[in-house]
């Protein structure tokens, strides 16, 4: 039965295991659901995110690593470090089966040792080790080295932080494999204030298929059909940054920091031109048939590649591309691995520098300020010393640490962060999906477009099964109730965990599900459990002080660009939300479910 | 006087729109390779062939049924769907994307090219067009 939960107390060093509820189970699936489920019982609103009580979460779901389209992904939960909300960032690679196979469905981490140490659960066997030598010293790419090499398993999966990590730098990430990363919302910070370095796996068990003949023929029929998706060709041919072009064209690539709606060589750092000049593999998670992972190869210049080595995905070419006004792959390509190496999420470091130059543009900072470096657009070289000064909070980058937020506030300009409740905004601009703007206004994590990537709805990939059908992308009213649809579904599928990329309907989803579970599971339960978490997570937020007054936009976003596929066009934040709170049965002023809506959710225990 | 989609004579016809317009020449120019257009109609399949080089169609024809024959590109899909992208109700991605015109060909020179492929239809509602009933 999925729900097997590993608790390791780094304090004292206690291990124990235990089983979820299976009603929890039930109601919640796994992933992110199942987790905010367990940490609503634990959260002290009145403490400190990095309190070492505070736990942090690995969780898979009951579709992690069993072969299933997309499923070789889990998800890394907590209170977040860098806004102080609810905190989940979901990361592709083996890890997530790997824990698996071990017999952990769930990895609990609390406490804080009083060294720095790893994680190492090899099946039934766990221990906690030093990582004096890996501490400050090493990068990501190092550290699984070192770790597979001390514990003697070339096939040991390891998910650790960077120097950023270590550090405190509020938006570190956790990652893993060839550079999959959990990276948003500060997660590698959770694990850096409990001393922890690493995790790392090794299983050779069973993963629970449920009824085996029948899952095992559905995921045959559902990879055979993802595969011969378009939507996968696109993928396998020119990664997440393949639609770059288009969205160029719509106006969803954010370009000058959010300032500017087309940037004439965008098409020089698209997928499409990544293929045709770097690109020599791909790479793809556990199980994945679509491999959107860029493996690239830099023969010549100074940013020659030593070999093969991970290309940049759609959100790092915006950060270090489109929003600086680069269009130099090579030197994108640099800045995303010298940014995975040091732990980082690259959007939120990414952002926060681009707002660093757009500081410097407008005259709010000067050279005397960034100790010397001259921030001008088109240019990124200064980006490498900034990316590692941030991972060791000196100089200029103790103040980029902090991120945008801090940074705008800082220099007294606090309008010109890009952000929602602290975390920046990807790369798509909700002044060309108005969809979008909901998702980011009302997301658990802040800004993110992990918990609906509405823009796709918007681009033409409706569901209309599940009632989300193509909305117009520039009009306001009447799509709220399509946007929370597909909230709760995309909710499920951070349950299961399955990732976006999958052209799968909701029906084969749910039939994947029940062979899994061994019970049938209909699309309205399935989409019932994604909006009870959905909700849930809100109400987390809720404890911490969340509101319907932190559902908006930054200003910048709400300021019409005079050209491009978006051009004078701005989300009416006022419609949108009015309509999304009615269609979700959310107060409007305090924001919350209310409790008729917690009722019918079966949520009574948060009233 | 319109003529009938698909038949030789419709591909033709767009054939000399597109080697007339300048914003295609413009946004086809780094564009080389040949598309076979696969029409669904009722029971019947029908291929239209286009040679597009560089801002140009070199050649554009009906493929007789059953000749042995092979484009770089092919785009497949019920005449309804045709209609709707060709009359501008459905954008040429968002078809592509949902699946319901299905692309075979080189992804990466399609994502490169897709003013290209704003400009092929803006050509076909150029042209006076007679759909089946």
């Amino acid at each position: 039965m999925f729900g097997r939960i590993l608790k390791i107390d780094l304090t004292s060093g206690s291990i124990t295991r235990e089983q979820a509820p299976e009603q929890w189970t039930r109601d919640f699936i796994g992933g992110s659901g199942l987790a905010a489920r367990l940490l609503w019982e634990v959260l002290d609103p009145a403490g400190d995110p990095r309190d070492p009580s505070a736990p942090l979460l690995f969780a898979t779901g009951p579709l992690t690593g069993t072969g299933g389209p997309t499923t070789g992904r889990f998800t890394i939960c907590g209170r977040s470090p860098y806004t102080g909300l609810w905190g989940e960032a979901n990361i592709g690679g083996f890890v997530g089966p790997e824990l698996r196979l071990a017999g952990v469905d769930i990895l609990w981490i609390s406490g804080r040792a009083a060294e720095p140490v790893y994680i190492w659960i090899h099946n039934e066997q766990v221990e906690i080790r030093s990582a004096a030598g890996l501490w400050g010293q090493t990068d990501i790419y190092q550290t699984q080295s070192a770790i597979r090499e001390q514990t003697g398993e070339a096939q040991a999966k390891v998910a650790c932080i960077g120097l950023a990590g270590e550090n405190g730098v509020p938006y570190a990430a956790i990652l893993s494999d060839h550079g999959r990363a959990a990276g948003r919302a500060g997660m590698g910070a959770l694990m850096g204030s409990k001393n922890l370095k690493a995790v790392a796996v090794r299983g050779t068990g069973k993963i629970p298929l449920g009824d085996e003949a029948v899952y095992k023929k559905l995921r045959v029929e559902s990879n055979k059909a993802l595969l011969e998706a378009n939507l996968t060709a696109v993928m396998k041919a020119t990664g997440t940054a393949g639609a770059a072009d288009y969205l160029q064209i719509l106006g969803d690539m954010p370009q000058k920091y959010w300032t500017a709606a087309t940037f004439e060589n965008a098409g020089n750092i698209g997928g499409a031109a990544m293929a045709e000049t770097i690109l020599v593999g791909t790479a793809a998670c556990q199980g994945c048939v679509i491999s959107c992972g860029r493996v690239v190869n830099i023969k010549e210049g100074p940013y020659a590649t030593s070999g093969e080595a991970k290309g940049p995905e759609y959100e790092t070419l915006c950060s270090f591309g489109s929003q600086l006004l680069v269009d130099d792959m090579a030197q994108i390509t640099a800045l995303g691995d010298k940014c995975d190496r040091l732990g980082m999420d690259t959007i939120s470091a990414g952002n926060t520098i681009a707002l660093a130059y757009l500081l410097f543009d407008r005259g709010i900072i000067s050279a005397a300020d960034t100790g010397g470096l001259r921030l001008a657009w088109g240019d990124a070289s200064p980006c490498f010393t900034l990316l590692e000064q941030t991972a060791r909070r000196e100089g200029f980058g103790a103040l980029l640490a902090e991120g945008a937020q801090a940074l705008a506030e800082h220099f007294g300009a606090p309008e010109l962060a890009v952000t929602v409740n602290r975390l920046e905004v990807p790369m798509h601009d909700p002044r060309a999906h108005t969809g979008q703007a909901i998702s980011y206004a009302v997301s658990p994590r802040g800004a993110c477009h992990n918990q609906s990537d509405f823009f796709m709805v918007e681009m033409g990939n409706s569901m209309d099964e599940i009632g989300v059908p193509m909305t117009e992308r520039l009009v306001d009213s009447g799509k709220a109730g399509a946007v929370a649809r597909h909230q709760h579904f995309r909710t499920a599928q951070n349950s299961l965990t399955m990732c976006f990329f999958a052209s799968v309907s909701a029906a084969e989803v749910a039939r994947l599900l029940s062979a899994v579970s061994q019970r049938e599971i209909s699309v309205e339960e399935m989409l019932l459990a994604g909006e009870r978490a959905w909700n849930l997570k809100r109400l987390y937020n809720g404890r911490l002080g969340l509101s319907a007054a932190n559902d908006k936009l930054p200003k910048l976003l709400l300021e019409p660009l005079e050209e491009g596929g978006q051009m004078g066009h701005v989300p009416d934040m006022n419609t949108l939300m009015s309509e999304y709170y009615a269609a979700s049965g959310w107060d409007p002023v305090s924001g919350m479910p209310t409790a008729e809506k917690r009722r019918a959710l079966g949520l009574e225990f948060t009233l | 006087m319109t003529i009938p989609f698909p038949s030789d004579a419709w591909i033709k016809a767009m054939m000399a729109d597109l080697n007339a317009s300048e914003a295609y020449l413009a946004a086809a120019a780094n564009w080389e390779g040949s598309f076979d257009f696969i029409i669904q109609v009722g029971g019947k399949t029908t291929t239209l062939y286009m040679d597009l080089w560089h801002g140009k169609c070199r050649e554009a024809y009906e493929v007789p049924e059953g000749a042995e024959h092979k484009a770089d590109f092919r785009l497949s899909g019920p005449v309804a769907v045709w209609q709707k992208v060709m009359t501008k109700k459905l954008d040429p991605m968002q078809a592509m994307m949902t699946g319901q015109l299905k692309l075979t060909g080189n992804m990466a020179m399609v994502m490169k090219n897709v003013r290209a492929a704003k400009e092929l239809v803006e050509s076909c509602t150029r042209i006076p067009t007679e759909f089946p009933a």
